[in-house]
């Protein structure tokens, strides 16, 4: 860069700016698209409330303060978020590698009962206290790492080298999760005492300590947790060649098998890394929100609203946190309007459903943007 | 030539291996619980079985035909509990607490009417703005377990309706009175026989008229069939719209044999609609299969009250698992799934 | 002849896409009851001008005149209206289905709503026996359990059965096996006594010769001739496909090749349908040396390079890596000790088309030093790699940020030969390296290829291309059909020679052959 380096730099950096300028269009498109879904499904909600003969904008309302008005609603609103933000990073890590795992919920479900039967099975041989609590909390969140990486590997395992579709095994290995869990927490896990169909309780001294809220189903330390998860994850798929790989695979499996990728190993090891962090879902909803497990049928169905959540973030790890948040929001606001609002609650989950339904054709978007003019310069 | 003999192969250890889980079942029931066989298969077994299999088959009958030509619906679970929550509406409507059986049909008939619009919408989704079939499909179920409790709510004030009619059976007069067949054949829910009636119908339509071949083409080689000169999206509309429609059948037939609506927990569709796929799968996408299999799930249901009666303690639950871990297995075993070649890809014709 | 119009007359056809002319004023000319031949090598425009025939593109300009009749088609259904059917590469067959089903889809024969089997069988066994198919004994069996050869007779039977009086067959020996060539050659023959007018699109020379009776000649877009095949010999075709115009001056330089780098023996590969595709190979490539491997595509070119770079799975033979065996070792051990490849594919395999420069910098390198250490990923490292790369391939591009659909083809592929050989490696397997490339670019690339090889790196350059083997090569080896059926001095070997080697015909077949030390050396 010796003779006359200036003016081609000083022209490349101009078209630099040119070329960055396209990459942030296709941002800002897929947050028109992610922003449009919500918008539009918000929209048709409160048309149907008005048709239903009620208040719009008193639901509106309504929506707002149930999930943000109290500091009981906001940590609510956090407490789901948590959820969401851990099973939208494992379906965001496999949907970007090209794998369809839709066995989150499933992979959750085994993950928070692994995590309550070894804190319930060691309970006895630690000790009382701070110091045992955090060690079965530890030991907790590793057995729903395990637990849940082990059953994400087996349909992964069964898609890389038996060709079985993965779509249909793992939505097959959710009903065979709930089934099991469900049959045995009803049966063997149930304590005779237990009025309802339960495990044990954990123990008193495990749990997540209480930072700032006094909400007694959130804690910091859980969002913390999350989030740590959200970086580490983000900081293995762009800084590590485990997650170039990973990417590669996703974005064009050729050029990954060209550049050394197994592509049969890739498959397995993503399902994996999926369901770690899908078994942590499990373990934080046990440890934090729940402090026993239930019959896995009543849980709530996170594992699928993360499918939601990781593409209205484009399943990108980063922009998983405010879909989560959105999601935390609206779950949050349901458990409100149940309690407050003529208006039944399950409108809340029709609407989550648009989202979902929007979120899956971003052509209908891009068409609308392109015949009101809205969306701008298009590639 | 040893493919052929594959091919043959495939379709005997797909039937070998459903005989073999059934055998399975009965031999450990028999030997490990003692029990009787004819207490478990009754002719009153058998017509509960066949009214639970119906809303499956009907709805595995419409996933099959989306499928084949290349779309897949994953939604069939959501458009059933459309179809229940419709029919249930319906019924109210016309005659309040106390409907008549014209009130029956008259419902079953608007839950189809409906779930013909809500489908074309879907499939303008699916097929003008290519959106992702399983997400779309998701979100189908999401709102159907979201707006059916919703609606539920704003008609009766709670997620459950409260008792409406049941279709009553017809009853052929003598002929019904033959033993085992009588009860079976002649004194049946009529919706039953509609579900044969359309589950043949299928199969001839499928592999007997040109609209079958058109289907099993935009399902494996659309470009094959755009060369011949047949709009292969048209036929997908066709298609997609038929499936919504037969899933909400399926789920208006399944209130009619039940009477009321129930929206709690995964709504009284219960996953009946994964079921269905499931069923289609496992019948080798054949309508005939599938309508086995459905009654094979029917009856795998069903088998838990017959255990009760019997006072045997298998648990229900654990029973009912059975289907998912056969298609596991089946998928497994058989590598890759017969699965239409061109599933889950919009068709574009050449400009 | 007689007063008939003839058959199909394109006349003057001009067809772009963008920048590049794919036809440019060509006239063609196909007879009533005639085989025509359409020969030329790949991207000479055979297809497109095809295409344009039958309704897949619009002409820019020029006529199509069917039985005399100007016509415009705007789809395939068009021109299958007017008579004229494609037997494409990719076979328009739904593998499930049957034999008949497939015949008639489009065109179902009914009753009462019902498909009749019974008249569809009746007209297709017509077919059958008038033209002496032996399809109608597989009606009811599925088009996936047929072989190959079988299934392009089905697509010919459904292409009659839809009243095609013009056939056109895109490469129709492509995908079958010598005996099933033989077998179409004998099916063309009696379509033409029938009647049917044929067109036979064919890079292969022999094929030409023995299945059309006139050829025409296409060379980057244009008709270069039409000639009687009982005239014409391979020699001519080579010289008329290939032209002397395009050749580049040969440089004279010293051999002195060094130790192997790479030594084959007795390699055997088998193809993605498990048909062997590489049949007992066996050659050494040395430090310094360039080994050409030249031959008409689909020749086992791909298989080869694939199952050297440990992309393919070998099924007998040894690959030795400067004296160690690698037969069974992966692509990335491969990579890591120094084997680079610039792939046939770069559009799918060689670059990443939505990564950007340094992210596709990185492709093929995430596990070598000093890009990666201990798994984690270097990327300051990645981007001057990257920058390097741009500046001393001159690649063209706005910016390291830019994703590589941005490059143009040339560009592309410059990014991605200084990306293989930006990590010294020890061996570098070149597929194709200038395919769709320009001009400049191709200079560019082959004189890095030239100082790299001066440097002391061994190379095979697999290339379909006669000028460029001979340019870069030290040796150049023939594959036909899977073996290297001679190994030739660049510097002795005239292009028309290579021409004949290529189309099968071996040095036994040739006296007039080769220097018979340059074989010794393997």
């Amino acid at each position: 860069m010796s003779d006359g380096a200036s003016d081609p730099g000083r022209v490349r950096t101009a078209l630099d700016r040119a070329a960055d300028r396209i990459l942030d269009a296709s941002v800002y498109e897929r947050v028109g698209i992610a922003v449009g879904s919500t918008g539009l499904a918000l929209l048709i909600g409160l048309v149907i409330v008005a048709l239903a003969g009620y208040d719009p904008l008193r639901f509106a309302t309504q929506l707002v303060v149930g999930s943000f008005g109290s500091e009981r609603a906001f940590a609510r609103t956090l407490q789901f978020t948590t959820l969401f933000i851990l099973a939208g990073v494992a379906v965001a890590i496999a949907f970007r590698a090209g794998v369809f795992n839709i066995g989150v919920q499933g992979q959750l479900i085994v993950g928070g009962i692994a995590c309550v039967l070894a804190i319930v099975w060691l309970a006895p041989y630690v000790p009382d206290g701070r110091i045992g609590g955090t060690g079965l909390v530890a030991v907790g969140l590793f057995a729903s790492v395990v637990a849940g990486g082990l059953y994400a590997a087996l349909p992964g395992a069964l898609k890389a080298y038996y060709g079985a579709n993965e779509i249909i095994t793992t939505i097959m290995l959710n009903f065979v999760a709930i089934g099991v869990v469900g049959w045995a927490v009803d049966g063997p896990l149930r304590p005779d005492d237990a009025r309802s169909v339960r495990t044990e309780y954990l123990p008193d001294n495990v749990g997540f300590p209480q930072l700032l809220f006094e909400y007694p189903s959130f804690s910091l330390v859980g969002l913390g947790l999350a989030l740590v998860v959200v970086v580490a994850i983000s900081v293995v798929a762009t800084r590590t060649s485990f997650g170039y790989d990973m990417m590669t695979s996703g974005y064009q499996l050729r050029a990954a098998t060209y550049s050394g990728v197994d592509a049969r190993r890739m498959i397995v090891q993503t399902m994996t890394l999926s369901g770690m962090v899908a078994g942590l879902v499990g373990a934080v909803f046990a440890i934090m929100v729940q402090g026993y497990f239930i019959d896995p049928s009543g849980l709530g169905t996170y594992g699928f609203d993360a499918i939601a959540v990781s593409l209205l973030a484009a399943n990108n790890p980063i922009g998983v946190v405010p879909a989560a948040l959105l999601f935390g929001a609206l779950d949050s606001a349901s458990s409100h309007v149940q309690i407050h609002s003529e208006v039944p609650v399950q409108l809340i989950d029709g609407i989550v459903g648009l989202v979902v339904l929007f979120v899956a054709a971003p052509e209908l978007f891009r068409m609308i943007a392109e015949r009101t003019g809205l969306g701008g310069d298009r590639r | 030539m040893s493919l052929a003999e594959l091919s043959a192969r495939r379709g005997v250890r797909l039937g070998g291996l459903a005989l073999v889980a059934v055998l399975a079942v009965g031999t450990t029931l028999v030997a490990a619980f003692d029990v009787p066989l004819e207490r478990i298969v009754t002719v009153g077994f058998v017509n509960r079985a066949l009214l639970a299999a119906s809303p499956i088959a009907l709805a595995a009958i419409g996933g099959l035909y989306a499928e084949k030509s290349g779309v897949f619906n994953i939604g069939l679970e959501g458009f059933m509990i459309f179809g229940a929550v419709t029919a249930a509406a319906a019924l109210y409507g016309l005659g309040g607490t106390d409907p008549t059986q014209w009130h029956v049909w008259a419902a079953v008939v608007t839950a189809v009417a409906f779930s013909v619009l809500l489908t074309a919408g879907y499939a303008v989704l699916l097929i003008r703005y290519k959106a992702d079939q399983i997400v779309a499909g998701l979100a189908v179920w999401f709102m159907g377990l979201g707006f059916a409790p919703f609606a539920a709510s704003l008609i009766w004030g709670t997620v459950r309706s409260p008792g409406l009619t049941r279709v009553t059976q017809y009853s052929l007069p003598y002929l019904g009175e033959v033993p085992v067949v009588g009860p079976i054949l002649f004194q049946q829910s009529p919706f039953v026989v509609i579900t044969a009636v359309v589950v043949v119908a299928a199969w001839v339509v499928l592999y007997r008229t040109r609209y079958g071949y058109w289907i099993q083409a935009a399902g494996d080689n659309p470009e094959a069939l755009d060369t011949a000169g047949v709009n292969v999206n048209r036929v997908r509309y066709a298609t997609v719209i038929f499936s919504g429609v037969m899933a909400g059948l399926g789920g208006a037939v399944l209130l009619a044999h039940a009477g009321n609506f129930i929206g709690t927990g995964d709504t009284m569709v219960d996953g009946r609609g994964w079921i269905a796929i499931v069923a289609y799968l496992f019948g080798n996408y054949n309508p005939l299969g599938a309508a086995a299999a459905a009654l094979l799930f029917g009856g795998l249901d069903m088998l838990q009250v017959q255990f009760q009666t019997a006072d045997i303690a298998v648990s229900g639950r654990l029973m009912g698992l059975a289907p998912y871990i056969g298609v596991i297995v089946v998928l497994t075993v058989w590598g890759k799934t017969r699965m239409p070649a061109s599933v889950g890809e919009p068709y574009e014709t050449e400009e | 002849m007689s007063d008939e119009p003839p058959a199909v007359r394109l006349e003057g056809i001009t067809k772009t896409f963008g920048d590049v002319v794919a036809n440019e004023d060509v006239d063609f000319t196909l007879e009533r009851g005639e085989v025509h031949a359409l020969l030329g090598e790949n991207g000479s425009g055979k297809t497109t001008l095809m295409s344009v025939l039958y309704g897949l593109y619009d002409q820019d300009e020029g006529t199509i005149y069917v039985d005399g009749e100007p016509r415009s088609f705007d789809s395939p259904q068009d021109a299958m209206g007017a008579g004229i059917g494609m037997i494409h590469q990719h076979f328009q067959l739904v593998p499930p289905m049957t034999v008949l089903q497939n015949v008639v889809l489009g065109n179902e024969p009914t009753r009462n709503g019902l498909i009749d089997e019974g008249a569809a069988r009746e007209r297709i066994e017509g077919i059958c026996s008038r033209y002496g198919f032996d399809v109608d004994r597989h009606l009811d069996t599925p088009i996936e359990e047929l072989d190959l050869g079988t299934r392009q007779r089905v697509e010919i039977v459904k292409t009659l059965y839809r009243g095609a009086e013009v056939l056109v067959f895109d490469e129709p020996t492509a995908v079958l096996t010598p005996q099933e060539v033989d077998g179409l050659m004998g099916l063309l023959e009696d379509l033409r006594d029938a009647g049917r007018s044929i067109v036979f699109i064919s890079h292969k020379l022999d094929e030409v010769l023995a299945a059309a009776d006139r050829i025409t000649v296409l060379r980057d877009g244009r008709a270069i001739g039409t000639v009687n095949a009982a005239e014409t010999a391979e020699g001519e075709l080579a010289r008329m496909m290939i032209g002397r115009d395009v050749l580049f001056e040969r440089l004279s330089r010293e051999t002195t090749p060094g130790e192997p780098v790479l030594e084959v023996e007795e390699l055997r590969v088998d193809g993605d349908r498990g048909l062997e595709r590489v049949t007992d190979v066996s050659f050494t490539v040395r430090e310094r040396e360039i080994l050409g491997i030249a031959g008409v595509q689909g020749n086992g070119q791909t298989e080869l390079a694939e199952a050297l770079t440990g992309l393919r799975p070998v099924e007998s033979g040894t690959i030795r890596f400067q004296g160690t065996e690698i037969t069974d070792t992966g692509r990335r051990q491969r990579i890591e000790e120094g084997i680079a490849y610039v792939p046939e594919d770069r559009q799918t395999e060689g670059l990443v088309q939505r990564y950007d420069l340094v992210r596709n910098a990185l492709l093929g390198n995430q596990t070598v030093a000093p890009y990666s250490m201990d798994g984690w990923l270097n990327w300051p490292r990645v981007s001057e790699h990257a920058e390097t790369i741009v500046r001393e391939f001159d690649v063209q591009t706005s910016g390291m940020g830019a994703d590589a659909t941005s490059l143009s083809g040339g560009n592309q592929q410059k990014f991605i030969v200084g990306r293989e050989i930006g990590h010294d490696p020890e061996l570098l397997i070149a597929s194709h390296p200038t395919r769709g490339v320009d001009i400049g670019s191709i200079e560019f690339i082959h004189n890095r290829l030239l100082e790299l090889r001066d440097e002391g790196l061994g190379i095979v350059v697999v290339s379909s291309k006669l000028d460029e083997v001979q340019k870069l090569s030290d040796r150049i080896a023939v594959m036909y059909d899977g073996e290297f059926i001679d190994t030739v001095d660049p510097d002795v070997v005239t292009e028309e020679e290579l021409g004949l080697l290529m189309a099968g015909h071996g040095p036994e077949d040739d006296p007039t052959g080769n220097d018979p030390d340059t074989e010794a050396k393997l």
